[in-house]
C-alpha cells in the first residue's frame, strides 16, 4: 500500500485536486455548484489526511481524517444545502468582475505563491507541493470572498480558506493533537451555523441576500 | 480551578430555562457572585506562582490572574447593570421573555469563553477560546433581542472579519508549532510553559513569520487599525452591557494572546522586530481613531473609536517595551477596563432617556439627570486623558517608556494624536452634558419610571463604584495592583 502511494505520487494528485476545486469557484454561476465544489474539496482533504495516515501509521491521523470527513464532508454541506433551499435565493452569483478575468487572476495568484515559496522556507513533512497549494487555496478563497456579493458565497469562501489552512497545518506539522483538532472543528461548525442563521436574517431584513445592501454603518 | 469554567456554563443553562424575565437577572447575578467566590482563591494563588490543572492543560500565572480578575470584575458589573437595562427594554416592549433568557444564557457563555482564553496554557486552546468569543458575542450583538437590521449588519461584519482574521492567527499558531517541533523533535509543544523555556532556541525566521500572522489575526480581534472596521459597528449596535464587555475586556483578551506570543518570539528574534511592528500598529490605531473621534456624531461610535485609540496606546506600551512600557500597558488595560464600561453603561441610560444615539439630539444631561451626568463627566474626563484621572497616569507611563528609548518621532506623533482625541472626546460629550434639556426630544416618560427599584439602585451603585476607582487610581496606584502588575511584567520575561 505504502509503495503504491509513493509510486503513483497519490499525495500530489490529491493536493492538485484540492487546488483545482478552489480554482473552479471562479467559473461557477450558481450557489449549488459552490456547495458541491466545497463538498468535493473536503472529501479530498479527508482523503489526503487518510493517505498520510497510512504512510505514517499514526492513529491520531486516522481519527483526524474521520473527523474532517464527518464535519466538513457531510455535516456542513448538508447544512449549507438546507440554507440555500430555505433562502430561495435566485442562485445566480453576480460577481463584481467577469469570470474569465477572475480565473486569470486566480492563475496569477497560484503563480505568485509558487514563485515566492520556490526555495521552500519549510522542509515539509510529506510533499513538496502541499504548502504552496494550501497558501494558494487560502489566497484564492480570499479573492472569491472580496469579489462575490452573495452572503453565502462569503461563507463558502471562508470554508475554503479554512480547508486551505488545515492543509497548511498538515503539511507543516502532521496535524495537531486530536483534542485540539476536535475543538477547532467544533468552533468552525458553530461558526458556519451562526453565519447561516445570519445569512437568512439578512435575506429577511433586507429582502435580498446581496451584501450591497449592508452599507448603512460606516464612518 | 475547573470550577471557574463549570460555573458560567451551569449558570447559562439555568438562566436559559427560567421564563420569568424579572427573576432571571437575579439568578444570573447569583451565578456571577458564585464565580467570584470560586475564582478568588485561585487568582490570589496565581499572583504568587503558577497554578495548573488537568495535566497542565490549564495553567495560570500572574498575567492570567490579572486578566481573569478583570474579566470577572466586568462580568459582575455587566450582570448587575443588565438587570435594570433589560427591565427597561422589557417594559418598553423592545424584547420578550424569550429574548431576555436567551440574552442571559449567551452572556454567561460569553463569560465562559473569555475565562477559557485566560486559563489556557496551550496556545491552540487559547485560539479556540478566542474564536469561541467571536461566535458567542456575534449572537449577542445580532440576535440577542434587537431584531433590527442594523444589528444584523453589524454582527455579520463582525463575525466575517474576525473569523477571517482569526484564521490567520491559527496559521501563525501552526507555524509556531512547526518551529517547536524542529527544536523538540516529533513531540512538538504548544504549551506556553514549555515554549517559554525553549524560546531562545526556536528558529528566528519561522517565528517572525508566525508573529506577523498572529499579530494581524489577533490584532483584528483586538481592534488595532487598519483591521478595526468591525469594531465601531459592533460596539454601537450591541446592547450597552455587551458593548461594555466587548470594549472593556474582550479586546484585551485578544491582546493578551498577542502579549503571550511576543514573549515567546522575542528571545529568538530580539525585541526590535516585535517592538517596531507593535509601534506601527499602535500609531496607526491612535491616528485613525483620533480623526474619526473628531468628526463623529454618534456617541456610541465615538466611544467605540476611543476603544481603538486605547488599544493603540496599549500596543504602543508593549511596543516601546522595557519594564516601564509593559507596566504602562498593563495599567492602561485596567484603567480602560474601568472607564470605558462606565461610559457604555452611562450611554445606555442616556439612550433610554433621549431615545437617540446622536450627539446632536442630546442636551443638558447634567441638568436633567445630575447623578448620571456627573458619572458621565468623570468618565469623559478620564477617557480623554485629563489629569489627574487614571488614564492620564498610564498614558504618561507609556509616553515615558517611549522617551526612555529615544523614539522621538513616535512620541511626537503619539502626542499630537492624543491632543486631537482630548479635544474630540471632550467636545462630543461636552455638547451632551451641558445646556438645558429640550423636553420635546426626550422619550415618553412611560418608558422611564421614576420610582426606586432594586435593579436601578444596584446599577447606580456599580457605576458610582467604578467612577470612584477612576478618581482614586488617578492619585495613587494601590500597592496590591502595583505588585501584581510588576509580577506580570516578570512573567512576560522583561527585566
Amino acid at each position: 500500500m505504502k509503495n503504491w502511494i509513493e509510486a503513483f505520487s497519490v499525495i500530489d494528485y490529491i493536493s492538485i485536486g484540492i487546488l483545482l476545486t478552489a480554482v473552479t469557484l471562479n467559473a461557477f454561476k450558481s450557489i449549488e455548484s459552490y456547495v458541491k465544489a466545497y463538498t468535493i474539496n473536503s472529501w479530498l482533504l479527508a482523503g489526503l489526511i487518510a493517505v498520510v495516515a497510512v504512510l505514517v501509521g499514526e492513529t491520531h491521523l486516522y481519527i483526524a481524517a474521520l473527523l474532517t470527513l464527518a464535519t466538513k464532508g457531510i455535516l456542513i454541506p448538508l447544512f449549507l444545502r438546507r440554507i440555500v433551499r430555505r433562502m430561495r435565493v435566485t442562485h445566480e452569483i453576480q460577481p463584481y468582475i467577469g469570470n474569465s478575468l477572475s480565473l486569470a487572476i486566480s492563475g496569477i495568484l497560484v503563480a505568485v505563491v509558487y514563485a515566492s515559496l520556490k526555495d521552500g522556507i519549510f522542509v515539509t513533512g510529506f510533499s513538496r507541493n502541499a504548502l504552496q497549494i494550501s497558501i494558494a487555496v487560502i489566497l484564492i478563497s480570499l479573492f472569491i470572498m472580496i469579489t462575490r456579493k452573495k452572503a453565502l458565497t462569503l461563507v463558502i469562501g471562508l470554508l475554503f480558506m479554512e480547508n486551505g489552512l488545515f492543509l497548511a497545518g498538515f503539511s507543516l506539522t502532521f496535524g495537531m493533537p486530536t483534542m485540539i483538532e476536535l475543538g477547532m472543528l467544533f468552533d468552525m461548525l458553530m461558526g458556519v451555523i451562526i453565519l447561516g442563521i445570519f445569512a437568512v436574517q439578512i435575506k429577511r431584513a433586507f429582502a435580498s441576500a446581496d451584501l450591497d445592501q449592508l452599507t448603512v454603518l460606516k464612518g | 480551578m475547573i470550577a471557574i469554567l463549570v460555573i458560567p456554563i451551569v449558570t447559562a443553562i439555568i438562566c436559559y430555562n427560567i421564563w420569568n424575565p424579572r427573576v432571571v437577572g437575579y439568578v444570573s447575578l447569583a451565578g456571577v457572585v458564585a464565580l467570584v467566590i470560586a475564582a478568588f482563591p485561585v487568582i490570589t494563588a496565581s499572583f504568587a506562582g503558577p497554578v495548573s490543572a488537568l495535566n497542565e492543560a490549564f495553567s495560570m500565572d500572574a498575567l492570567s490572574g490579572y486578566v481573569m480578575s478583570l474579566v470577572i470584575f466586568l462580568s459582575l458589573a455587566s450582570a448587575i447593570y443588565s438587570i435594570s437595562y433589560l427591565d427597561h427594554e422589557f417594559e418598553a416592549g423592545l424584547t420578550n421573555p424569550r429574548g431576555v433568557r436567551t440574552y442571559y444564557g449567551l452572556l454567561h457563555l460569553f463569560i465562559f469563553t473569555m475565562l477559557l482564553v485566560t486559563m489556557a496554557n496551550n496556545l491552540a486552546i487559547m485560539w479556540i477560546g478566542i474564536e469561541a468569543t467571536t461566535i458567542v458575542s456575534a449572537l449577542l450583538i445580532g440576535l440577542g433581542f434587537h431584531k433590527r437590521p442594523l444589528a444584523i449588519e453589524a454582527a455579520w461584519k463582525y463575525i466575517i472579519l474576525c473569523t477571517v482574521g482569526i484564521t490567520f492567527a491559527l496559521l501563525g499558531t501552526f507555524i509556531a508549532y512547526y518551529a517547536s517541533t524542529a527544536v523538540m523533535g516529533t513531540e512538538g509543544a504548544l504549551n506556553w510553559t514549555v515554549l517559554r523555556g525553549v524560546a531562545y532556541k526556536l528558529n528566528p525566521a519561522t517565528m517572525k513569520l508566525a508573529f506577523i500572522f498572529v499579530l494581524v489575526g489577533y490584532g483584528t480581534k483586538a481592534g488595532l487599525a487598519p483591521v478595526h472596521n468591525w469594531l465601531p459597528d459592533a460596539h454601537s449596535q450591541a446592547p450597552s452591557p455587551i458593548s461594555a464587555l466587548l470594549s472593556g475586556i474582550l479586546l484585551n483578551t485578544a491582546f493578551y494572546g498577542i502579549m503571550r506570543f511576543v514573549s515567546i518570539v522575542q528571545p529568538s528574534t530580539g525585541s526590535a522586530f516585535t517592538g517596531n511592528l507593535l509601534i506601527i500598529f499602535g500609531l496607526i490605531s491612535v491616528g485613525i481613531s483620533s480623526i474619526f473621534i473628531l468628526v463623529q456624531d454618534n456617541y456610541k461610535r465615538l466611544l467605540a473609536y476611543s476603544s481603538i485609540e486605547h488599544m493603540g496606546i496599549i500596543s504602543l506600551g508593549v511596543g516601546f517595551g522595557g519594564p516601564v512600557g509593559i507596566y504602562g500597558a498593563l495599567l492602561h488595560i485596567l484603567n480602560h477596563a474601568l472607564s470605558k464600561p462606565l461610559m457604555f453603561f452611562a450611554s445606555g441610560k442616556i439612550q433610554a432617556r433621549f431615545g437617540s444615539t446622536n450627539i446632536a439630539n442630546v442636551r443638558g444631561v447634567l441638568a436633567s439627570m445630575p447623578l448620571l451626568g456627573t458619572l458621565t463627566f468623570i468618565g469623559a474626563l478620564s477617557l480623554s486623558g485629563t489629569p489627574p484621572f487614571n488614564i492620564f497616569v498610564s498614558e504618561f507611563t507609556v509616553l515615558k517608556a517611549g522617551v526612555d528609548r529615544g523614539l522621538w518621532f513616535a512620541v511626537a506623533l503619539f502626542l499630537v494624536f492624543v491632543v486631537i482625541v482630548f479635544y474630540g472626546v471632550l467636545s462630543g460629550f461636552g455638547k451632551m452634558l451641558f445646556g438645558s434639556p429640550d423636553e420635546s426630544t426626550m422619550a415618553p416618560s412611560a418608558h422611564h419610571p421614576q420610582g426606586l427599584n432594586l435593579g436601578r439602585v444596584l446599577a447606580n451603585g456599580v457605576m458610582i463604584l467604578m467612577a470612584a476607582s477612576i478618581v482614586m487610581l488617578g492619585f495613587k496606584v494601590p500597592a496590591i495592583i502595583d505588585t501584581t502588575i510588576k509580577a506580570c511584567v516578570l512573567v512576560l520575561g522583561v527585566k
